[in-house]
């Protein structure tokens, strides 16, 4: 006991650390606990628990259909993001010397740039060339987004691979397209497949640039935000941790399937 | 017969550094061939070159007596083994020799037959279903040399394929490669910086440095018969004795060094008096007494150092002030021999002579 408290940096790094799990979670799990209120309005202490709230928001049209809208955005953003970025990923690994850094730092940028900004931007952009706002200009907002994390993962698994493996196969007989999808495009794998894991979580979580470029119907973020104006209830704590969960099995699963893959 | 493979006029540089030069090489049909050389040389270049991944800056490759200089490597019909064996880890043992036989449009019934056969030369046959990082290294050279043996190359191509190995696996794989490229009967050329790699394994030795081929020949010639300070050097342990002509007789030469004279067969060379000279004296060719021997060469020394290494014993002898000779004894050769007062002596014919102005 004595020998803990001689050890007092260790032990302010454990009690800090601890703390910062608190923080996270606190709030958190207050929303989760909120979802099972039996009231209409958010009070402590909580009081009876029902799972009436969930009932009524899996039948919601309106919460449903911004699922699904959400999830077809995401989807698409992932394909068309998934593909340039791979490509952009190549390109940037065949080049060399200060024009490698130049077309990286290029790819980099719509990463860094701050999100009000290229929503503003991408929807002049729209407006100029008489593109409707809608699920098109959504998914070209989220793409140019996306695409970055994916050259990023994707190039720092390209820098990894052996430059003899593309050797060989060419030595085998293999023209530079089935090397590349028969050894290079397998062998990126595991950092395509967390790239895309990446690009529907972003997708899906965008508000700023999905408020700037969508039509009329809202994606969840954005039913979730107008219904917060509306006034807070235990239905939006419903709506906020399913999300949570979601989110939470799709990042973990991912996260074991890209590690099996690497113990391979 | 036609060579299967020939390097005319090769010249390769990059920028204006020369990686090789001059390079004029022919390489039969069913022949075991290593390219010998220090680091940097040009071995890697020169198999590269050959292999597609490198275009010659001038010069012609002819495989099979067809023009290869420009084919890129998918359409040229040479197939390497690479120095970390390159093996594809997302593909199983039996997926990896497939590879290239797949590419050829043979049809899946004959892969299989010859997959299984392949792997059954290298006792490998259980482990088709494994990926590579299940293996072990001496597992994947094989499987590494199969997958470039199966669309039946007109030369195999070894970048140094041993090195990764530890010493043990390294020589029992020396022979294996050895017994495989007999039982095959493939050309096989292989790049190595190691002397006794090359001894053990080729029937021909080129041996190479800075760009150029120094002298090729089968490993006894080259061993016995060096033709420069170079290839005695690199090729085994020698002493090399600097000395001067002074005279020859009946295809022997008579050369002074370190104040004895030194009786040496002149071989090919006719050296004149005042000539500077080489004598190659290897280790094992000198033999150790405690009384005169009756050879041709002998004189006296002393024992600086002396390493028991099991089958023989490795000494340091040396003779008139400071010039050290290593010897090659048998271990009982040297017992009770007193340090300081021994006899070395060795014949005429043991030692090779080569020109002083050959010394690179
Ligand atoms: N792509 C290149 N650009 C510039 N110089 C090169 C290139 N490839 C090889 N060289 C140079 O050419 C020389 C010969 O290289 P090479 O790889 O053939 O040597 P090596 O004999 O195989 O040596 P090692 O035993 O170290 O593999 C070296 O000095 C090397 O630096
Ligand atoms: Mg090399």
């Amino acid at each position: 006991m004595r020998a803990m408290f001689h050890d007092w940096p260790g032990l302010a790094l454990k009690s800090f650390y601890w703390l910062f799990v608190l923080y996270l979670f606190l709030p958190l799990s207050l929303m989760v606990a909120v979802s099972f209120k039996d009231a209409s309005f958010i009070s402590f202490p909580l009081g009876n628990l029902t799972i009436d709230w969930y009932a009524k928001v899996i039948q919601d049209k309106q919460f449903l259909d911004a699922c699904l809208y959400t999830i077809m955005i995401a989807a698409a953003t992932t394909a068309i993001a998934t593909v340039i970025g791979v490509w952009i990923a190549m390109l940037i690994g065949s080049l060399r010397g200060a024009a490698q850094y130049v077309a990286f730092a290029v790819a980099c940028l719509p990463a860094v740039v701050p999100g009000m900004i290229s929503a503003i931007s991408l929807r002049i952009f729209i407006t100029t060339i008489d593109l409707p706002t809608g699920t098109v200009a959504i998914i070209l907002g989220h793409v140019v987004h996306a695409v970055p994390f994916v050259v990023v993962m994707v190039l720092t698994r390209l820098r990894s691979m052996p430059g003899n493996l593309v050797d060989a196969a060419r030595d085998l007989g293999a023209d530079s397209i089935v090397t590349f999808f028969r050894v290079t495009l397998p062998y990126l794998g595991p950092a395509i497949f967390g790239g895309m894991i990446f690009c529907l979580l972003l997708s899906s979580d965008d508000f700023v640039r999905t408020f700037f470029l969508g039509g009329y119907r809202p994606t969840l973020p954005m039913l979730i935000f107008a219904r917060v104006q509306s006034g807070m209830s235990p239905e939006i704590n419903v709506m906020a941790t399913l999300v949570l969960v979601v989110t939470a099995v799709v990042g973990l699963y991912a996260e074991y399937l890209t590690r099996r893959s690497r113990i391979r | 017969m036609q060579p299967v493979v020939q390097f005319e006029n090769i010249r390769k540089s990059f920028g204006s550094f020369v990686a090789v030069d001059n390079l004029n090489l022919n390489i039969e049909r069913g022949k075991f061939v290593t390219l010998l050389g220090p680091s940097g040389c040009g071995k890697s270049t020169t198999l590269r070159m050959l292999g597609g991944f490198e275009t010659p800056t001038e010069g012609r490759i002819l495989l099979s007596g067809r023009d290869v200089t420009m084919v890129p490597p998918n359409r040229r019909n040479v197939n390497i083994v690479f120095q970390d064996y390159a093996l594809f880890p997302h593909m199983s043992v039996a997926k990896n020799i497939a590879f290239g036989l797949e590419l050829k449009g043979v049809d899946n019934r004959q892969i299989q037959r010859r997959v299984s056969e392949l792997l059954e030369l290298v006792q490998l046959q259980d482990f088709a279903g494994r990926l590579p990082s299940e293996l072990s290294g001496g597992q994947r050279q094989r499987v590494a040399l199969m997958r470039a043996l199966a669309p039946d190359p007109d030369v195999l191509l070894l970048d140094e394929p041993l090195s990764a190995l530890d010493a043990k696996l390294r020589q029992t794989m020396q022979i294996e490669l050895k017994a495989i490229q007999e039982q095959t009967g493939k050309t096989f050329m292989f790049v190595t910086h190691d002397q006794e790699e090359a001894l053990t394994m080729s029937d021909t030795i080129v041996v190479m440095n800075n760009g150029r081929i120094e002298q090729m020949g089968d490993p006894a010639t080259l061993y016995k018969r060096p033709g420069s300070a170079f290839v005695a050097t690199f090729l085994g342990e020698t002493n090399l004795l600097h000395s001067d002509v002074v005279g020859t007789d009946a295809g022997e030469a008579a050369v002074r060094w370190n104040g004895m004279t030194i009786r040496a067969s002149a071989g090919a060379l006719s050296p004149k008096a005042g000539d500077a000279i080489y004598v190659v004296l290897r280790p094992e060719a000198i033999q150790c007494s405690a009384q005169e021997p009756g050879v041709a060469n002998r004189v006296k020394g002393r024992i600086r150092q002396r390493v028991f290494k099991g089958n023989h014993t490795s000494l340091k002898v040396e003779i008139g002030e400071g010039h050290l000779l290593n010897a090659l004894v048998h271990p009982s050769e040297v017992e009770g021999l007193s340090r300081d007062d021994i006899w070395v002596g060795w014949s005429s014919e043991a030692t090779t002579l080569i020109p002083a102005r050959n010394a690179a």
